[in-house]
């Protein structure tokens, strides 16, 4: 066990409403606009969504075809981006099936299936689904693991880490593991959560969806909009990758609030112990950091929190953006979404703006960026939080 | 890789704690698959524990046991939080009220039905802000967590595995054929802790060896019955306090080899669970 590595990311692929791929991610981002639009559902429940096009139109391979779901078709379109299959072939061709590994992050997994499974006017007749229906394959907490390794055709360990909206960064950590331990050569790590009625009543239930579009950390937020989005990335032992994308996972911090399942803690202890350990894991101090990536959902309360937390551990100056008013919250999958934003960051030297933000909550403190602009961008942290109070922190960086 | 097994918490039919469990896998007693103790959700405040689901609540009982056999603080030692299907029962009720308009979920029934729940109910009763994952490999779960809690420990803190699965509601059970309900703690730690202990030698290796089972047709049947129960052979291992290679598979392509042995000069009878 080498504790001392850090593992390198290298080619990463991201599917959002942003976009299909890295270049078109970036150049949504680079002008400010949103991917979220207005969205009705079935039952009449109206909110902005970060619908991802042509995910309707994906065709799984037929050996596959069990695992045919809407999440599982969003996760093909992204390993299909950015040529990312690809560089998974040629890792194979190099090091062997076996010592690649795949730790996806989800939070709902095909559960949308299951939900129209329900919905069926048979299930009324039997209530019970029937033995045919594929929940292994497509709704189980596992499947995206499961699909993903058989699409790809590894064989490798494989995880589905399902924390709520730090699955995907909590899934670095094990890609992490796997690679220090001599495991793997080198791990797909991603994130994959789809539009499904349960997050989308559910945070309505909470009272957390905003009425139009989310707002992170203005005055006037009033909570979130729920996005899709596929990510992967390579993590890979140092010099395996050769010309990899030059990203270094520096540090991770991991942390429970221990507070209550779904409000942060009102000091922002778990927050904060997971950026101050990513940043001790990173060996850095708060002003190396040349940008933090907010969670930064637009709920009153998970902003205060994350802004507490972020002048706690010293970083009152550091450049912050949310981009979740651009992307939507991707819940699972958001970890995904931010490293490849961070990525995007550094390779561009620009640091996005907080999409459809006017203006900083006076309340707040944090140094946000409201409109994108170019800096050079080296060191990055990144925060996800979640319910059950499951915090993560990524801390990246680019070669000099 | 090396690692010592510090503690162990039990819950399943006829098996109602470890020291019990213990004195089953090592054959001093018959096992009779009967009385089912309710488990116990210690460390919640009353409205916590009113909402706190039986999966939360298996976990919590047996993550307990655990703790106590170890002598570990809750809040020195990482969690892993494995199961192969989740809570199946709040699944069940949230699709269908998804199902029928008007459409309203309960906001409780929707934070409960996240993977980590668990993990977020022992965070709060256990007041331990500690690294913690939750994760799932379906059937292969058990083995998954225990690969996730062994790197850990190899790379930190002490780590604390809790597996556990619950049958499925009447509707969901013609795709998940989980017949019991059953939960396991492990407590793993790369150095030597103070209690007694058993040593593990440890290795994720290519498909090549006969998966573990057990001799007793009942236990064995039990061990297919719940993806926490496929513990049972590691945990018969341990019980008997003998060197012994223990083989589980994880998904179709690996395994994940054990080599356990008793700690020298330790009394193979001394227990590693509460007593």
């Amino acid at each position: 066990m080498d504790r001392s590595t850090a593992p390198e990311i290298g080619p990463l692929t991201l599917v959002s409403a942003l976009g299909r791929g890295l270049d078109a991610t970036f150049a949504t981002l680079a002008r400010g606009e949103s991917g979220l639009k207005p969205h009705t559902t079935a039952g009449g429940l109206v909110c902005a969504v970060g619908r991802v096009s042509g995910v309707e139109d994906v065709v799984l391979p037929r050996i596959l075809a069990r695992y045919d779901c809407r999440n599982h078709r969003l996760a093909a379109l992204a390993l299909e981006t950015d040529g990312f299959s690809e560089t998974v072939e040629r890792l194979v061709r190099t090091f062997g099936a076996g010592q690649i590994g795949v730790v996806v992050g989800t939070s709902t997994s095909g559960i949308a299936k299951t939900e129209a499974a329900y919905r069926d006017p048979a299930f009324a007749v039997t209530d019970a689904l029937p033995a045919s229906f594929p929940y292994r394959e497509t709704h189980n907490v596992f499947a995206c693991a499961d699909f993903t390794r058989r699409y790809l055709g590894l064989k490798g360990p494989a995880f589905v880490i399902s924390t709520a909206c730090s699955s995907s960064a909590k899934a670095f950590a094990t890609g992490r593991r796997l690679i220090r331990t001599g495991i793997c050569r080198a791990v797909v790590v991603g994130g994959v959560d789809s539009l499904c009625d349960t997050t989308l009543y559910g945070f309505q239930s909470l009272g957390l969806l905003a009425a139009k579009s989310p707002r992170p950390f203005s005055a006037d937020r009033d909570g979130i909009a729920i996005g899709e989005a596929a990510g992967f990335a390579i993590l890979a032992a140092p010099g395996v990758l050769g010309d990899g994308g030059g990203m270094w996972l520096r540090g991770i911090g991991d942390s429970a609030d221990a507070y209550h399942m779904t409000a942060p803690h009102p000091e922002a202890l778990g927050a904060c112990e997971a950026m101050s350990a990513a940043l001790a894991d990173a060996g850095w101090r708060p002003s190396d950091l040349d940008y933090i990536h907010l969670h930064g959902t637009g709920t009153l309360a998970n902003d205060a929190a994350e802004d507490l937390a972020i002048a706690k551990i010293g970083c009152h100056a550091t450049p912050v953006s949310s981009t979740k008013g651009a992307t939507g919250h991707t819940l699972g999958a958001a970890g995904a979404c931010a490293v490849a934003i961070a990525h995007l960051a550094m390779r561009e030297g620009f640091i996005p703006g907080t999409t459809n933000t006017l203006a900083r909550d006076p309340l707040l403190q944090s140094a946000l960026v409201l409109q994108g602009r170019l800096s050079p961008v080296r060191r990055v942290l990144i925060n996800t939080f979640g319910f059950g109070g499951s915090n993560c922190s990524l801390a990246l960086e680019r070669d000099a | 890789m090396k690692a010592f097994i510090a503690g162990i918490g039990l819950l399943g039919p006829g098996l109602a704690n470890a020291s019990e469990g213990m004195a089953i896998l090592r054959g001093e007693r018959a096992y009779q698959p009967t009385a089912l103790r309710a488990p116990e959700a210690r460390g919640l405040a009353a409205n916590e524990a009113r909402r706190c689901p039986m999966s939360a609540r298996y976990a919590l009982d047996v993550g307990y046991q655990a703790l106590n056999a170890a002598g570990w603080t809750a809040a020195e030692v990482a969690t892993v939080f494995s199961s192969g299907s989740g809570d199946l029962d709040i699944l069940d009720k949230n699709c269908r009220a998804l199902a029928r308009p008007p459409i309203a979920l309960s906001p409780t029934l929707f934070h409960n039905s996240v993977h980590n729940a668990v993990a977020g109910y022992w965070g709060i009763a256990r007041q331990s802000r500690a690294a913690t994952t939750s994760l799932s490999a379906y059937d292969d779960s058990f083995a998954a967590g225990l690969l996730e809690a062994l790197m850990i420990s190899g790379d930190g803190p002490p780590c604390l595995l809790v597996a556990y699965d619950l049958p499925p509601p009447s509707a969901l059970a013609p795709v998940r054929p989980v017949t019991v309900p059953f939960a396991v703690a492990v407590a793993v730690s790369r150095d030597r802790p103070l209690t007694p202990c058993v040593l593990v030698e440890w290795e994720w290796r290519p498909c090549d060896l006969t998966e573990s089972g057990l001799s007793a047709p009942d236990l064995e049947a039990l061990r297919l019955a719940n993806p926490a129960a496929r513990c049972l052979p590691l945990l018969q291992a341990v019980a008997q306090g003998a060197s012994t290679r223990v083989v589980l598979p994880y998904l179709v392509d690996g395994q994940l080899v054990l080599d356990v042995s008793p700690i020298a000069g330790r009394n193979a009878n001394t227990p590693i669970h509460e007593t």
